[in-house]
């Protein structure tokens, strides 16, 4: 069932090619002309606000929805139905046949994608035991508390043993313990040579697992490369300060680009090419400095310093 | 096409081993013969009862040879009482009986004229049309029969003449099938035409319906947008339907090989033999035909419906509707049975929305030509295609839809686009 591995393409090299994808609802653009590629055994950060189309476009490629036009490619073939059961997707908005036994779920969702019945058992029994659900394996999905059902969610979609993986905002709902053992489990696919499309509004947490990434906004594509790549063609900067009186730094600061407080310290992205260092003696003017560092600017930082940039573009 | 077994395997398994199942299937033949039971039970139950009916019979020469009548043709439980007698005026006897049925005393009156025998008028009081079956089965005849007697003496003809001329003609039914030559039980042809077509109506009514609610579950549960990083929506609507169809054949199995089972034994359900002659080979595969080619073009559209909608409530009104198709037929039932090959029968039991009962009650009670079984079959199949392609239709479009509750217009639009 399952086409030949040898197809894949080689570490590094584009996976899966969306070329000028584009898709409307009536009036509404949801997705505009997107192209982009994703390379093999990467985290692929599918970074934008809610509404910006991320969803759009991945239903495309897992052909919920058919495209207005462009092509998507997986290796250098179009997608078509036995490509897609090398795909695993968890769709955002979580779905699992409430009445079902644990067990039952997880393979009747492996069979779909091929995989043979007494194998997709065999998996199912191993994925629970990983997931530490093994004494549930017999229970109805809705015994199960919240945190259990999205681990099952989250094992449907990798026993299948997908070459890309598919997760939309897998850590919403989810408390610190099982994020962190979810990332753990994601980074553990990722040496296995699972490519994974991660797809998230929290722009802190893509942060923290993708090596590329690409962000969405309006339905256009913005921003598309790796972390170094992204990071070179935005080379801002970041300052970080705090002050011990609760003071505020002044309003008229040179090269300035965005300016946030939270929890007790102000985070202010500075243009190219200008010097954190030289913002010091004004910030020591505004009131007793007690914190102070210069760093690498966050993604939501380079976000909103691209949908600048890009809305910039299209006035002019 | 794996994929769709798979689906199938899941949908079927399901059911079969649901509790509800095993309800519906234990407890679906006690119904079913409570409807042939039913009408017998309460036909014995209405003999049992004795009904008094009043009676002025000015001439006195009529109420002893009807009840005479009435008992030797057993017509009823009815017993005659004369109201008043001979001294009184003919009208306070009449006002007298007007009073006593209206008391309950008695059920019914009968008034008959002074010279009936000469100028046979009766009048027939009573408080409810169902007294009119007193009046049709059991007072008319025993009325007519003494009158006719009556008559024959007044023309002094001989006893044996007389017993010649009163004689009815002694009838006998033969159904010619397959097998061979078989007496005819009315009740029993019509009662099992009847069960049979009782399970065609609720069986594609309920696994239609299993197929709406399954569809929108797997819409309002979000698992249809899991199931369909993997399948195609046309399989995953295909598996469902022929699982859950599937579910129906089986449950008819069981019952078949049940009713097998039990006429082998010569079991009696209430003194109603189980009579497993009626189940001939052509009744058996129509049945068969129509449930499946019924259930197919029923659960193409509920499976559409259910795609467009968000909850089964959205659902209703599309379901009423629909159910119409098979309301229906059930309503023309009798008229079809009366005469089940007159033009506008034919008619009816070739539109695709009503043959799976409509022609499946003129095969059970007629013998239609072949090809008008073989054409509704025909038009049937056309109309699924029909049917599932527009459903395919509202399934893609529909089945990640969720807000606004559909419309009969905007479904229609939808099917169009």
């Amino acid at each position: 069932m399952n086409a030949q591995p040898s197809t894949l393409p080689g570490p590094g090299q584009p996976l899966l090619t969306l070329r000028d994808v584009s898709k409307r609802y009536g009036s509404k653009v949801a997705v505009r002309s997107v192209n982009l590629s994703i390379p093999r055994g990467s985290i692929y950060g599918f970074l934008g606000p809610n509404g910006a189309g991320k969803t759009t476009a991945i239903r495309a490629i897992m052909n919920i929805i058919l495209p207005d036009s462009g092509e998507i490619l997986f290796g250098d073939t179009p997608l078509d139905g036995s490509l897609r059961d090398r795909i695993g997707y968890l769709p955002e908005e979580r779905g699992l046949y409430r009445k079902m036994k644990c067990r039952e779920q997880l393979s009747y969702l492996a069979e779909l994608k091929g995989v043979p019945r007494s194998e997709a058992l065999q998996r199912a029994d191993s994925w629970l035991e990983r997931m530490g659900l093994g004494e549930y394996g017999h229970q109805k999905v809705d015994t199960l508390s919240k945190g259990m059902q999205q681990k099952i969610q989250f094992a449907a979609t990798f026993i299948s043993e997908p070459d890309l993986v598919i997760l939309d905002e897998v850590f919403t709902g989810l408390d610190p313990l099982n994020i962190e053992l979810l990332r753990e489990m994601i980074l553990e696919q990722k040496e296995k040579g699972v490519t994974i499309i991660f797809s998230t509004h929290m722009l802190a947490e893509a942060e923290k697992v993708c090596d590329s990434i690409c962000l969405i906004e309006g339905g256009e594509l913005i921003v598309d490369g790796t972390m170094e790549e992204v990071r070179r063609d935005f080379p801002l900067k970041s300052v970080q300060v705090a002050f011990a009186d609760q003071s505020a730094p002044p309003e008229d600061l040179p090269d300035v680009l965005h300016r946030e407080f939270k929890e007790g310290v102000w985070r202010l992205t500075l243009a190219e090419g200008s010097d954190p260092q030289a913002l010091l003696p004004r910030l020591m003017d505004s009131g007793p400095v007690s914190l102070f560092s210069a760093n690498r600017p966050s993604v939501g930082e380079i976000f909103l310093e691209a949908v600048a940039r890009h809305r910039g573009e299209v006035r002019s | 096409m794996s994929k769709i077994l798979t689906v199938v395997r899941k949908e079927y398994l399901e059911r079969v081993r649901s509790k509800s199942f095993v309800i519906a299937t234990v407890l679906g033949p006690a119904i079913m013969s409570l409807f042939i039971l039913m009408p017998m039970l309460l036909s014995e139950t209405g003999k049992d009862e004795e009904r008094i009916v009043g009676m002025v019979d000015p001439s006195g020469q009529w109420l002893q040879p009807m009840s005479g009548t009435i008992e030797k043709l057993e017509l009823g439980n009815v017993r005659l009482q004369a109201v008043g007698n001979a001294e009184q005026p003919a009208d306070q006897r009449v006002q007298a009986l007007k009073d006593m049925i209206q008391s309950g005393e008695l059920h019914s009156g009968l008034v008959l004229g002074e010279d009936f025998l000469h100028e046979p008028q009766a009048t027939y009081y009573n408080q409810s049309v169902s007294s009119l079956v007193v009046r049709n089965e059991v007072l008319r005849p025993a009325l007519n029969q003494v009158l006719r007697e009556a008559r024959f003496r007044e023309k002094e003809v001989a006893d044996g003449l007389f017993h010649y001329l009163i004689a009815g003609s002694q009838w006998q039914s033969i159904v010619i099938t397959d097998e061979g030559e078989q007496e005819q039980d009315d009740n029993v042809s019509f009662g099992m035409a009847f069960v049979l077509i009782m399970i065609i109506y609720i069986m594609v009514i309920m696994y239609g319906n299993h197929t709406l609610t399954a569809v929108i579950e797997e819409k309002s549960t979000r698992m249809v947008e899991v199931l369909l990083a993997s399948v195609s929506p046309e399989d995953l609507m295909l598996g469902k339907i022929l699982g859950i169809g599937g579910a129906g054949l089986t449950q008819f199995a069981i019952w078949t090989g049940a009713f097998y089972a039990l006429s082998r034994r010569g079991v009696e359900i209430g003194g109603f033999s189980l009579d497993i002659g009626f189940l001939t080979p052509m009744i058996l595969i129509s049945f068969i035909g129509f449930f499946v080619l019924g259930f197919f073009l029923y659960a193409t559209m509920y499976a559409g419906i259910g795609a467009m909608c968000n909850t089964v409530q959205d659902s209703q009104q599309f379901h009423t509707t629909l159910a119409m198709g098979l309301v229906i037929p059930m309503m023309l039932l009798t008229m079809i049975m009366r005469a089940p090959d007159s033009t506008l029968s034919v008619v009816l039991s070739l539109v695709p929305l009503f043959s799976p009962i409509l022609m499946f009650m003129r095969v059970s009670v007629s013998n239609p030509p072949v090809w008008q079984v073989a054409l509704s079959w025909a038009l049937l199949l056309v109309s699924i295609w029909f049917s599932s392609r527009a459903a395919g239709k509202l399934f893609r479009l529909g089945i990640l839809m969720h807000g606004t509750s559909p419309t009969w217009g905007s479904l229609i639009k939808a099917v169009k686009a």
